[in-house]
């Protein structure tokens, strides 16, 4: 057999580097460079013949694949390239499971002055869950074309249109792939991890961990990925680049240069604590316990007390209006 | 150059079929023939050229002749009313399935533009009228007025995904009635894809589908600069593109093909029905003695309008 020719991994247009099985460019549609066969296919007539039967086959429609008719043997001529996301890079726990709950009594104890008094002391963790959590990070340049409209050089209308064009540099960039948390509780932790920690396996933490899988194809991952660099286009040229302090109608088109997409498992402590038989579910980072997210109750007679004061005082502020 | 649609005198290439050894007269502008005498399908692969490229993708049938042909049959019966009566109960004769020679073109395109944005305020108008009683009285409304804004400016993106004939015997507009093409779809071209089913040759020149691609781009530009668009309205867009680093790739795509004879003194009618997605395309005859009857009756109607009007009077 002859060597197969090195593969180019890099599309030569936008420079976005290919996968394997790509046939073309997810960015700018050019055709991915032929790995093996490029050398042009022998000249002349061809006849495809089972290697069951040795029949002359032909294409079945119902197989979407050359088939043969009278043994019924299918031959694969090439498997469909869209295989699901797996994860590459593991980041370690650094944040322990008691440091875990030790942030939890803190973040309990710090939950202002409408947090029932007791929440400290007579909440209970019940549960304390280690996740590995899924998620894209990538990189990429961006040329972005821009307009919207601001109220900067308004006249009668409190809108006036603009439109410009910059360059952007997107780096370590995180769009979650979660199911298991929302799209806030993944927002608050991105940034907070140290990407440099990677790793092939998972580790820091007991077999107890869950690890989440990306459960989406290649092709979805991408218009995802896609998806999220538009928004954050349209939100990074409207804090550094449209004239104005009220937007509206933003919109881009961006021309993405080097889009370099790593897939992730990321990981947060799911915890659950118990308050008057009521559950409440908290999130902490693994990487950085300051990080909590959740929901804490509030105390009815605590709100029930401030809405009476304020009644009484409306009262009292009528009573003196009325009197003078 | 002329663009117009010569019949081209068919050429014929003698070959061998591979299976029996019988000779076959198979047309210049085929790459697959199926063996009369032992049912082989042979596939011809010739030296590529310029205007004849070895295709580099394929996408396969997924619709087989059964489905095409109640699509059509579907597709002709749910027609507009003013489809000709004859039109309706024709049947469709299949004339082939055939993988037809297109090419998939990619660019970068960058454009100027100008426009006028309208941006939308309110006013508060006063104005008098009479009220029931008759008598003079002033009122205020609020009325929502237009302020036009023209606006400059340079937009930028990728165009992919464009896909246009390169077959003389299907215009680009007959391949966009079925377009679009799932292109997820698309695999590396291989002979086993087109083996029995006929498969035709580019015949349309390079040049040509290069400067169809490129009209096609153009709108495409259109419609993104139509939404790319700020205010509340936009008027007379006016822009300018130029297209670079363009790519262009032969790629085979399904059709299934459809003749419909519906009248003796009428040619036959082309139907094409993607063979991908089963989506039929072609211009319906619309019949003259039906869209006469309508407009008749319409005028009869205003007619007898007019006349009660006038007699009321």
């Amino acid at each position: 057999m002859s060597t197969p020719a090195p593969i180019e991994t890099v599309c030569g247009r936008c420079e976005s580097p290919l996968e394997s099985g790509d046939l073309r460019c997810a960015i700018c549609g050019q055709a991915a460079p032929e790995s093996d066969d490029a050398a042009p296919k022998n000249v002349g007539i061809t006849i495809l013949r089972c290697k069951g039967c040795g029949a002359a086959i032909s294409y079945d429609p119902k197989h979407r694949a050359p088939a043969c008719s009278f043994c019924g043997d299918v031959v694969e001529e090439e498997y469909v390239a869209d295989p699901m996301e797996q994860t590459e890079h593991f980041l370690p726990f650094t944040v322990s499971r008691d440091e875990a709950s030790a942030a939890l009594r803190t973040w309990l104890g710090s939950q202002g002055w409408f947090a029932p008094s007791d929440l400290s002391s007579s909440a209970k963790l019940a549960e304390l869950k280690p996740l590995w959590w899924v998620a894209w990070v990538f990189d990429a340049d961006a040329f972005v074309s821009w307009t919207a409209d601001s109220n900067a050089g308004s006249r009668r209308s409190s809108w006036a249109p603009h439109s410009g064009q910059n360059r952007l540099q997107f780096d370590n960039i995180l769009v979650s792939a979660s199911r298991g948390l929302t799209y806030a509780e993944a927002a608050a932790m991105s940034g907070r991890f140290d990407l440099s920690t990677r790793q092939p396996q998972p580790s820091g933490a007991d077999d107890a961990a869950i690890i989440e899988q990306f459960d989406v194809q290649r092709s979805q991952a991408r218009m995802q990925v896609l998806g999220a660099i538009d928004q954050l286009a349209a939100q990074r040229v409207q804090a550094q680049f449209i004239p104005g302090t009220n937007f509206r109608n933003t919109k881009v088109s961006t021309l993405l240069q080097r889009l370099v997409t790593d897939r992730y498992a990321l990981p947060a402590y799911v915890l659950a604590y118990r308050y008057k038989d009521q559950l409440y579910r908290v999130v902490i980072c693994g990487q950085d316990a300051r990080v909590v997210l959740g929901k804490s109750p509030k105390s009815p007679w605590k709100i029930l007390a401030v809405v009476l004061m304020v009644i009484a005082i409306l009262l009292i502020i009528l009573a003196v209006i009325s009197s003078l | 150059m002329t663009t117009e649609l010569e019949e081209p005198q068919p050429e014929f290439a003698e070959i061998a079929c591979q299976s029996c050894g019988a000779k076959l007269r198979m047309e210049e502008h085929l790459r697959s023939t199926v063996c009369p005498f032992c049912a082989s399908p042979s596939i011809v692969n010739r030296e590529p050229e310029p205007n004849r490229p070895r295709p580099k993708f394929v996408v396969g049938f997924v619709l087989d002749h059964e489905h095409a042909a109640n699509q059509v049959q579907r597709w002709i019966s749910k027609s507009h009313i003013f489809a000709r009566s004859d039109f309706k109960r024709a049947v469709p004769e299949l004339t082939r399935g055939v993988y037809l020679p297109a090419y998939l073109y990619s660019a970068v395109a960058q454009s100027q533009y100008s426009a006028e944005i309208g941006e939308n305020y309110t006013e508060v108008q006063t104005y008098t009228t009479t009220d029931s009683k008759g008598r003079t009285v002033t009122r205020t409304r609020t009325v929502t007025k237009t302020e036009w804004r023209s606006l400059q400016g340079n937009h930028a993106s990728y165009i992919a995904d464009v896909v246009v004939t390169a077959s003389r015997g299907i215009t680009n507009d007959a391949l966009q009635s079925v377009e679009p093409y799932d292109l997820r779809a698309l695999r590396r071209y291989a002979d086993g894809y087109i083996a029995g089913w006929t498969a035709e040759e580019p015949s349309r020149t390079a040049d040509e589908c290069f400067q169809l691609a490129h009209d096609e781009s153009i709108t495409a530009v259109g419609q993104k600069l139509a939404s790319f668009m700020p205010g509340d309205s936009h008027r007379n867009v006016h822009y300018e593109t130029q297209l670079s680093r363009e790519v262009i790739d032969l790629v085979l795509l399904p059709v299934w093909s459809y003749a419909v004879r519906y009248a003796p003194d009428r040619p036959p009618l082309q139907i094409l029905v993607n063979g991908q997605t089963g989506l039929v395309g072609g211009k319906v005859p619309v019949s003259a003695t039906k869209v006469t009857a309508a407009v008749v009756a319409v005028l009869v109607v205003i007619g007898i309008i007019v006349l009660l009007v006038v007699a009321s009077q």
